[in-house]
């Protein structure tokens, strides 16, 4: 019960005013969703009486935390909501969940047999398949599975090379650039390597954040002890912790301490998003960019939620507006829909496009050569559902500047 | 540090209208809003304009050296400060917490600005709800439009909207003077 008027997640801030109920796209579309006020701080109210008041519907909450950003009162509203369910949700995750979720045991399978995976993937019957018997819906294109994990490539091409560089980092890949995509992590050492870091991998476990939703927390809590020691090793040897996942990001910062209660204070100043982490070396000298002659592009911005939640996507602006040739323009903030597991379960899918659909109508409306944006499963999504490509600001950079130049300007 | 001609300070009706004023006017215009001031459709405007909007980020301190306010550090990119020109503050009255009340003093949170508030409590409000109330009142003073701390001004620093002393929208219609202070503060810049 309640012993201070200090209450945890800032729920007794709530003033009712239902702003967030203007902005949660999961309530705009789905009837049998309550919604972040009463699933949040109102629920909460009943739930810390008894936990018999739990309701179902809180799976509903995708967790963009949309509700928190346009709070006025500071309340962690999603918060409020995913640990609800972790704290009074009874149900064992379902075969399906514990797939989607264990993105780094399913990996290393998938990815040992990844043509005869990414091809039966794509298949009508299989897709129909795993319909019917897991609950995976079956309108939705599957993430392909690469056959060279980007660790294994890092470690054949280029681990050698790190050392002699003067600075260095840590790079904290996530599974996505591991076993799904591996360019991007080959992508982010050119840049790095360009301006003179040498790049670093840790032994690094998934963030969690799917174990996190599917209700999988002693392993999520597992992996973020293994994770903060690591990155606690990486900071007492003087190297920052670089990241390219927005989600996993706000993970390692938000949901770490908020909902695993895994302490990650003595690291949380030494993490930063690459866009993050090389807006402030440009912007204060330490490193200088060198752009391609002639290079062109016009993109379209979508700010993924956690970006938006982490108030970061400003460092990604305003870094791709440096580049010299680039028409930039931001789609107006919108959920994808996807966020992250949810959208490929047989329940969620006609939301999650419903949810999308305004953004979708941006894009198609912009008609940008791609999408610039920081997060994997908003890629799968709108890639999906709208034909365009998506590109990690991190291939942009290492697309528009010269590299060579680049790594003689910054010896 | 990260540099723009002007910062606002809060999106609601005031800090929007100063923004997309001044952002189609050709200055480059950074809004650090929190929520429920976000409406669609200023948002919308100001960043068809051209604008970059800070969404769910606050204010937390300000660096003022001679009598100016060099630059402002928000929540979210810590010590990347935002430093410019001018920085308007339409941080609203109590909901918004741009104006604070306790049990004996009105205060201004994130400057501690010179605030108008009568000392005697018993005088700020009438116990009848339907009565005109005088806490509705206080706001920040200002001198030819600038803000004041410590009875001196801060040169580029600008409120508009209800943080104003004197300007209330719970009272009766004030959407035309809020606007009006914001175009007030617009013209300043414009001016200089």
């Amino acid at each position: 019960m309640q012993e201070t008027n200090i209450s945890a997640k800032n729920f007794e801030q709530c003033q009712k005013c239902s702003i967030c109920e203007t902005v949660c796209p999961v309530m705009a579309n789905n009837p049998a969703y309550g919604g972040p006020k009463r699933s949040g701080p109102d629920g909460e109210r009943y739930r810390l009486k008894n936990g018999i008041f739990f309701d179902d519907s809180l799976k509903y909450c995708l967790n963009c935390k949309r509700c928190e950003v346009a709070c006025p009162s500071g309340v962690r509203i999603a918060d409020l909501i995913q640990q609800a369910r972790i704290d009074y949700g009874r149900k064992a995750p379902k075969l399906r969940d514990m797939m989607l979720a264990s993105t780094d045991q399913m990996g290393p399978v998938a990815g040992a047999f990844a043509p005869l995976v990414n091809f039966s993937l794509g298949l009508s019957p299989v897709k129909g398949l795993m319909d019917l018997t897991l609950g995976i819906d079956k309108h939705r294109t599957l993430p392909k599975y690469s056959s060279e994990t980007f660790v294994h490539w890092f470690k054949k091409n280029a681990a050698a090379k790190q050392d002699a560089f003067r600075k260095h980092i840590s790079y904290f890949h996530g599974c996505y650039a591991n076993f799904n995509y591996p360019q991007l992590g080959k992508d982010f050492v050119a840049v790095l390597n360009a301006f003179g870091y040498g790049v670093h991998l840790i032994d690094e476990r998934c963030c969690g954040v799917a174990k996190i939703a599917n209700g999988m927390i002693p392993a999520a809590t597992r992996d973020a002890r293994t994770n903060i020691a690591e990155f606690e090793k990486a900071v007492s040897q003087g190297r920052d912790i670089v990241t390219v996942s927005t989600t996993c990001t706000m993970t390692l910062l938000e949901e770490y301490p908020e909902l695993l209660k895994v302490d990650n204070s003595k690291v949380k100043d030494h993490i930063s998003l690459v866009e993050q982490f090389l807006y402030k070396a440009i912007a204060s000298g330490e490193v200088k960019p060198v752009w391609k002659e002639g290079y062109k592009a016009r993109a379209a911005y979508h700010c993924p939620c956690h970006q938006e939640r982490l108030g970061l996507g400003i460092f990604t602006t305003e870094l791709l507006k440096m580049i010299p040739g680039m028409e930039l323009t931001e789609l107006e903030s919108n959920c994808c829909g996807i966020a992250g597991t949810y959208g490929f379960k047989k329940e969620n899918y006609k939301y999650s496009q419903m949810i999308g659909k305004p953004l979708f109508d941006d894009i198609a409306a912009q008609a940008p050569e791609f999408v610039a944006c920081e997060c994997e499963t908003c890629k799968w999504q709108i890639e999906m559902s709208t034909g365009v490509p998506v590109k990690n600001p991190v291939s942009i950079l290492a697309e528009a500047l010269d590299l060579e130049a680049t790594a003689a300007a910054n010896r | 540090m990260m540099k723009f001609d002007v910062v606002v300070i809060g999106g609601g009706l005031a800090g929007m209208t100063a923004a997309t004023e001044l952002q189609r006017s050709g200055l480059r215009c950074a809004v650090v809003a929190a929520g429920l001031s976000l409406h669609d459709a200023p948002r919308r405007d100001f960043k068809a304009a051209g604008g970059t909007l800070l969404a769910g980020d606050i204010v937390v301190s300000g660096q003022i050296e001679g009598g100016r306010l060099v630059s402002v550090r928000t929540e979210k990119l810590g010590e990347v400060l935002l430093e410019a020109d001018w920085f308007v503050l339409a941080t609203g009255k109590y909901f918004s917490q741009g104006i604070v009340a306790d049990m004996d003093k009105v205060y201004e949170p994130v400057f501690g600005l010179d605030v108008e508030y009568d000392e005697d409590r018993s005088g700020w409000f009438d116990p009848s709800f339907a009565a005109p109330q005088r806490f509705l009142e206080f706001g920040v003073k200002t001198i030819d439009g600038c803000a004041l701390k410590d009875g001196s001004p801060i040169s580029n620093l600008l409120p508009a909207g209800e943080v104003l002393a004197g300007l209330s929208s719970a009272q009766g219609d004030a959407t035309a003077a809020i606007r009006q202070s914001a175009l007030d503060a617009v013209a300043i810049i414009r001016r200089k």
